[in-house]
């Protein structure tokens, strides 16, 4: 390609002499520029965490029923939650006409775990209790957003407005592909056992925003193609289609001979890149090359396509083969009712399964520089949503506090972050907002959040935004 | 856009206008995985006959799922206004306009007429092809590899008469049966070809 001078090469070439951000800012760049060039940004630092997996419980999972410990309630048992506490803050309208604010206990068994001693739910979680001294809890995560569709936006692209680009987009964009086959970014759906309170959840939150479109989300289905479109048509086997691609990129090379324009140069690689995930996808989605004790680990369910364990072995076969970041959904955490009820299903879906990946990618030697990270888009109220006893509540939901857990990825096991009130509705120490979660997670992908920025719209646009927001360092390994 | 060329390339487009939006062909499980139960948009009805082949202006939207063929060329969410498309040039891109049936069954419409027309002459069914997609006649050297795939693309399809009829079976619009299988495949396949140059797609 080095004959070629074009306009955009021109600038491309430029680009990398000159340092990245600095003159394609100068120049406006358009998205294109990277779509045609494929070169990432590049980290600032050495990343710690060179792959994500981002296991999002749609619905916003109740804090004080598997974290965040809080014995004192026992005693609040269906006493009106005090005014000190609400302080008159906005309840969503779900609940803001509810007559009382009845505290509601936690009705399952806490413990301690580990070394570091973290109060959880051992009841519904006794795997990942095993884990807790490689995990770093973070107990005062709080957003603004107070419904799931802006919260989740929030959480995933730092803004409620949908439309910005998500954590996994900048990853793309920043870190680039590890491979040639498949997608930089990869989003699973989980299908959770019990579906009675699930929330939508669209393909806005895995968008890349105003990010050049390649490095949105490529959604890995468990029903039908994983892959849109992957499958030939009928009556035409790989070696048909490869003869096919290959007189194509001829025709297209004749074309790029005369016009010399980048864009069809990189509408050849795109198909030879679409054969080659023709190709891969089949051996990524059979599983039978599995051995037995996989199976044991992460358990039979994920020998069922679509079942979060299954989505948990797929992520590590995804990072595995270079993907850089997989975003996984698992649905109903929503639990405005029948606590009692949903919560073990909840858990027992994910219990085992969250145990065995960190295990599987320790075993590997890939959690050192894999970020597991585990959070809904906010928290749940003490007091209860319609009727209370002590077998059986509803919350409603609560962005003030909640908890969140990261694993490996230079991510510091064994550390609680932060703390809450007795009513787990405030936080009294080390608050985290998403912009900081944000910032820090970026540190571990090797970024500094302030520099970290695309042009868009006359502003260097950041994930982190304009608000204050900081690197915690007391979450770094 | 790129759907639009390809129908009215093959001759299958409809320039009906007006009326309510119509559901082309789409993969399973793109609605009910995402709709609420109970919901009148979870599950998705495809449209019959002429409705299959309408302006992709016509294609009904379902926000929280859009018609993933559009949707894999960055058609806008519809909820602001777009002062620019996006242009992005992807591997998933390639998989739309290769495996669609709506691109396949173009192809293979494209391959009915040009044969039609061309008389079953290679050379002359190639003119058609070309004058119909890229709006200009072929150099001898692109003739010379469409002709070199047509080949070996007809040399399988007489050896496997089943993939000749599973191929042509894509589509609801009908087969032209004075047409032989392993033939209409081949240039299906070869048409195909052309509806993915980067000349129609990318100018």
């Amino acid at each position: 390609m080095h004959n070629i001078q074009s306009r955009r090469q021109f600038f491309t070439t430029g680009r990398n002499i000159m340092g990245s951000a600095a003159l394609a800012s100068l120049l406006g760049q358009e998205n294109s520029l990277f779509a045609a060039t494929h070169r990432p940004m590049g980290p600032h630092f050495a990343p710690k965490a060179k792959r994500v997996i981002y296991l999002h419980m749609v619905g916003g999972p109740s804090q004080m029923d598997l974290f965040d410990y809080k014995p004192v309630m026992q005693e609040w048992y269906d006493k009106e939650l005090p005014d000190s506490i609400r302080m008159g803050q906005r309840l969503t309208t779900m609940t803001s006409g509810q007559a009382r604010f009845p505290v509601a206990p936690s009705k399952f068994k806490f413990s301690p775990a580990g070394e570091c001693g973290l109060w959880m739910n051992t009841e519904l979680l006794p795997n990942l209790a095993k884990k807790v001294d490689e995990i770093c809890w973070m107990r005062s995560l709080h957003t603004e957003a107070i419904n799931h569709e802006p919260a989740s936006a929030a959480m995933q692209t730092g803004n409620q407005m949908t439309g910005r680009p998500c954590l996994g987009a900048w990853a793309s964009y920043g870190l680039g592909s590890e491979n040639e086959n498949l997608p930089s970014f990869v989003v699973l759906v989980a299908v959770p056992s019990n579906r009675d309170q699930e929330q939508a959840i669209s393909a806005r939150l895995w968008s890349a925003g105003y990010l050049p479109g390649e490095h949105a989300g490529v959604s890995f289905r468990s029903q039908g193609d994983p892959i849109l479109y992957i499958t030939n048509p009928p009556g035409v086997p790989d070696a048909i289609r490869q003869r096919s691609i290959e007189g194509l990129n001829r025709l297209n090379e004749m074309q790029l001979a005369v016009h010399r324009d980048p864009e069809t140069q990189t509408r050849i690689q795109q198909y030879e890149m679409a054969f080659r995930m023709q190709a891969s996808v089949p051996e990524l989605t059979d599983l039978s090359s599995e051995p037995d004790h996989i199976f044991e680990l992460y358990g039979e369910d994920a020998k069922k396509p679509g079942t979060f364990a299954n989505t948990a072995l797929m992520s590590r076969r995804l990072i595995e083969r270079g993907v850089r970041f997989v975003q996984v959904y698992h649905n109903n955490w929503d639990h405005h009712s029948n606590v009692a009820g949903r919560m073990p299903s909840q858990c027992k879906d994910i219990d085992q399964p969250c145990y065995a990946l960190l295990e599987d990618l320790k075993q590997r030697g890939m959690l050192d520089d894999t970020l597991i990270i585990w959070g809904g888009e906010f928290g749940r109220t003490i007091y209860t949503q319609g009727n209370l006893s002590r077998e059986n509540y509803g919350r409603d939901h609560h962005p003030r506090c909640f908890t969140m857990w990261m694993a490996g990825g230079g991510a510091k096991g064994g550390t609680i972050y932060g703390e809450t009130d007795d009513f787990s509705y405030n936080i009294v120490k080390d608050p985290v907002h998403i912009r900081d979660f944000h910032a820090t997670i970026l540190q571990l992908m090797g970024f500094d959040h302030e520099r970290f920025s695309y042009k868009f719209q006359g502003l260097d646009q950041r994930l982190t935004g304009v608000l204050p927001s900081r690197v915690i360092p007391e979450l770094l390994a | 856009m790129v759907r639009d060329t390809a129908l009215s390339a093959s001759g299958l487009l409809q320039d009906e206008m007006f009326g309510p939006g119509v559901k082309p062909y789409q993969p399973e499980a793109i609605w009910d995985v995402v709709g609420l139960p109970g919901g009148d948009t979870r599950n998705y009805v495809q449209s019959e006959g002429k409705d299959l082949y309408r302006r992709s202006l016509y294609t009904f939207w379902k926000r929280m799922a859009p018609p993933p063929n559009l949707e894999a060329f960055n058609a806008p969410s519809r909820e602001v206004c777009t002062v620019r498309r996006e242009r992005t040039n992807t591997p998933l891109q390639a998989l739309v306009t290769l495996n669609d049936p709506q691109f396949v069954e173009a192809a293979r419409n494209l391959a009915q007429l040009a044969l039609q027309k061309g008389k079953s002459d290679p050379v002359a069914t190639l003119d058609v092809i070309a004058r119909r997609t890229l709006g200009r006649t072929l150099s001898d050297a692109e003739q010379a590899v469409l002709l070199d795939s047509q080949q070996a693309f007809a040399e399988h399809y007489a050896a496997h008469a089943d993939d000749a009829t599973a191929l042509l079976a894509v589509g609801a619009s009908a087969v032209d049966e004075s047409i032989s299988a392993a033939s209409l495949a081949a240039w299906t396949m070869v048409c195909n070809q052309v509806l993915n140059l980067d000349e129609l797609l990318n100018k």
